[in-house]
């Protein structure tokens, strides 16, 4: 079984059962696909709906569902864990998202605990040499066994001897004291989920020897922090995440509210410098290069000829409407027919025809039906053939 | 020493709703002002080649909003440098870039408008930590009332007082054309509007205010090209205050005194009661102007109170412009006051001119509760 960052795609949704919140999921009614690519990928359809959940694995891509998230397996499991920018995978493409994208932002947060891989008795053991605390153990001279048993279990021998610390994978005879437990309980233990003295008295634990010496070994280490974890609770860093918004009533000017209202009647308004006589497009108040306003409007357009072209396949939010871009996108740049020459103009090409634009083609303006004075009044050019 | 001259100023009038403007028109008619007094130009052989300006990048919802507005500042293609703090400090910066040599004449010029966002309390909660003071709720508005607070226990500042600070404000505003809030009131309606946040009332708040400044610094040597009427800028000085309002005693004006003993000393100014007889304070809410005008040496300490009864806003001309309470906005509060001074200090101020006006000082601050603090010391 693949895996990465020491987690397998197959447990993150294995476990989704136990990381699940109903009552995080009140008026949710909401289709999930997950087509994982690579290596231990595979097709999963979770359905969430009214604080119930189910969790299919499929044997072809999902379709169909409110959202499909698409990824490889590796950028999958690096996400969830936290060890990949969410937002930068998206943006990079690594992740594609088709449908409603506000489900896996709004309601996953909401409906699941955060996944965390599973940690094993080895992994705890791999890291009590580092853990050891040579200014506690001084005159102490002790073999501590661990005898565990189960699923990750095994038998191990922590040497403590003047003042170092060494760890052997085997179970020593003359230990001072053996600890025997089931390994998911030493887990359980090391992790602060389960209380020490409570697992003794309920038999969760068995100790033969020194039982002293079985409590004395607390104050000889530091206490387990899982890796990843190891800094956040070190310096108790905490992150928060919010988004500050102050709704903003921005002016056209009479510059920029000339050109919208131009749109209106599809027509294009440039400003014109009385001292240099070039045409800003939109229109501005102000030549910049002369410092003089330009009161002069002079119609331009509709058709122009291209000069630059800007392929975008990241995806970013729309401002205007808050949804996803379709990508990829392409911002346009052109000189409208009786623009000043220097002067180009930027807006968006038809996607159908991102494969034959070239600089120096013809485009033409394709314009919404109802034109409010917006942005949107203008659909996109298109190569004029 | 090099000395510094004011050749021009330009007020946008400032106003609770410019709707009709983005905040870069009212930096272009600001532009056009100071050119049309003095010719300034920006070419290459002569011009104005360096320019300062003083915005800030959450009222404007923009990133490095100065980015976004060189042709209404005339720094295309010419050097250009934002202050984020209030805009009396673009004009700290603009002496240095003289002083220095390193250029000869500075276009200063300032612009907030406060109307855009829906809320300028929003955008000061956003200078508080995420975590703690912005959950709190905490802004520019409700910090100065904690100040308030503690300097009215100090000072035994009576409501009385305050409110006559405010009617004070109104009627000298009326007379100057550039402030917002001019209509008149009387003390008892100050004393009994509404409770913004105790003890500030409704009307002890500057009004929500949109508004552009420009000021046209030279050399000595350069200024004649531009003015025979300069105005010296002759003393500078800023401090900052703790950010953590636990660790600062808000009543005691530590840096506001640290301020301006710096501007006092850079002047040569020994007694401040004897030299100056002209001060503009940024009086974002009405305790504010005895508490600065404390702070600035104009009184002794916890004596702002006593001091409105006895006249002395009146006799040391004090906000002559009506000050910060008739309508500023909060990022161009000193540069307002500034103006206002160099047209007092030229004897240029119409209606609202006062007589025999040699020494000047404009005051402001930035950060909640007066955490920094900017004096400017101005001479005929």
């Amino acid at each position: 079984m693949a895996e990465y960052f020491g987690t397998a795609v197959e447990d993150i949704f294995n476990t989704m059962e136990e990381r699940f919140i109903p009552e995080g999921t009140h008026g949710v009614d909401a289709t999930i696909g997950y087509n994982i690519s690579g290596e231990g990928g595979g097709n999963w359809k979770v359905t969430l709906k009214e604080g119930t959940l189910k969790v299919e694995r499929l044997d072809a891509e999902v379709t169909g569902c409110a959202v499909t998230l698409n990824a490889e397996a590796e950028t999958f499991v690096g996400v969830t864990l936290g060890k990949i920018d969410a937002g930068e995978a998206f943006s990079g493409g690594k992740i594609r998202v088709d449908g409603d994208i506000t489900i896996l932002v709004n309601v996953l947060p909401k409906a699941f605990r955060q996944f965390t891989p599973v940690i094993w008795a080895r992994d705890i053991l791999a890291t009590v040499r580092e853990r050891f605390r040579p200014e506690k153990a001084e005159g102490v001279n002790m073999k501590i066994g661990y005898d565990l048993s189960g699923e990750g279990g095994g038998q191990w021998t922590v040497v403590v001897k003047d003042q170092t610390c060494d760890l052997k994978e085997v179970l020593d005879d003359d230990c001072t004291v053996v600890m025997r437990m089931e390994a998911p309980v030493f887990v359980d233990l090391n992790q602060g989920k389960l209380d020490g003295a409570t697992a003794f008295t309920s038999g969760k634990v068995k100790i033969d020897g020194d039982i002293g010496a079985a409590g004395q070994t607390a104050s000889l280490f530091e206490k387990y922090v899982a890796e990843g974890a190891a800094e956040e609770k070190g310096e108790e860093l905490i992150s928060l995440k919010c988004v500050p918004s102050i709704n903003q009533r921005y002016a056209t000017g009479p510059a920029v509210g000339r050109w919208f209202d131009g749109l209106k009647e599809k027509k294009f308004y440039a400003s014109k410098c009385p001292n240099c006589e070039r045409t800003l497009v939109p229109p501005r108040e102000i030549c910049a290069e002369c410092r003089v306003r330009c009161n002069e409007f002079v119609e331009v357009g509709p058709e122009g000829t291209v000069t630059l072209i800007d392929v975008v396949y990241y995806a970013s939010p729309d401002p205007l409407t808050g949804k996803i871009r379709e990508t990829p996108y392409t911002a346009l740049f052109m000189v409208l027919d009786g623009a000043s020459r220097d002067e180009s103009f930027a807006h968006d090409l038809n996607p159908k025809d991102i494969d034959r634009i070239k600089p120096g083609m013809k485009v033409r303006p394709v314009w919404a039906e109802k034109r409010t004075g917006s942005y949107k009044d203008l659909l996109y050019f298109e190569i004029a053939d | 020493m090099k000395r510094v001259a004011v050749c021009a100023v330009a007020q946008h009038k400032c106003d609770s709703n410019i709707w009709q403007k983005r905040f870069q028109g009212m930096l272009l008619d600001v532009l056009e002002d100071i050119k049309e007094q003095t010719g300034m130009n920006f070419s290459e052989e002569g011009g104005v080649k360096s320019i300062v300006s003083a915005s800030d990048d959450v009222f404007d919802a923009r990133t490095i909003s100065d980015n976004g507005m060189t042709d209404v500042l005339g720094a295309h293609y010419r050097e250009e440098e934002k202050m984020a703090q209030e805009g009396l400090n673009g004009l700290g910066y603009a002496m240095s870039v003289i002083l220095s040599g390193h250029e000869d004449a500075v276009y200063v010029a300032g612009h907030c408008k406060e109307s855009q966002g829906e809320s300028r309390n929003m955008c000061t909660n956003l200078s508080y930590d995420p975590f703690y003071g912005r959950a709190m709720g905490l802004d520019y508005t409700n910090v100065a009332a904690l100040q308030a607070r503690a300097y009215m226990e100090k000072s035994g500042l009576t409501e009385e007082q305050l409110a006559k600070v405010v009617v004070r404000a109104r009627e000298w505003a009326a007379k100057n054309p550039y402030a917002n809030a001019t209509k008149q009131v009387e003390l008892g309606e100050v004393m009994y509007s509404p409770m913004l946040c105790d003890p500030i009332r409704t009307m002890h708040a500057y009004p929500v205010s949109d508004g552009a400044v420009g000021f046209l610094l030279a050399s000595e040597e350069k200024a004649h090209e531009f003015t025979d009427n300069p105005v010296w800028l002759t003393g500078f000085g800023c401090c900052m205050d703790s950010y953590f309002l636990g660790d600062r005693d808000l009543a005691s004006n530590f840096a506001l005194k640290r301020a301006a003993a710096r501007a006092y000393k850079m002047a040569g100014i020994t007694d401040v009661r004897k030299s100056v007889n002209l001060v503009e304070v940024m009086d974002c809410f009405a305790y504010q102007q005895p508490m600065w005008l404390e702070g600035l040496g104009f009184c002794g300490d916890g004596e702002g109170g006593q001091f409105i009864d006895d006249e002395g806003p009146a006799k040391y001309n004090v906000n002559l412009s009506g000050g910060m309470l008739a309508g500023n906005p909060v990022m161009t509060g000193g540069l307002y006051r500034a103006a206002e001074a160099v047209l007092q200090l030229m004897g240029k101020a119409g209606d609202h001119q006062a007589a025999d006006v040699n020494c000047a000082v404009a005051q402001s601050t930035t950060g909640g509760a007066g955490q920094f603090h900017t004096v400017l010391v101005l001479e005929k």
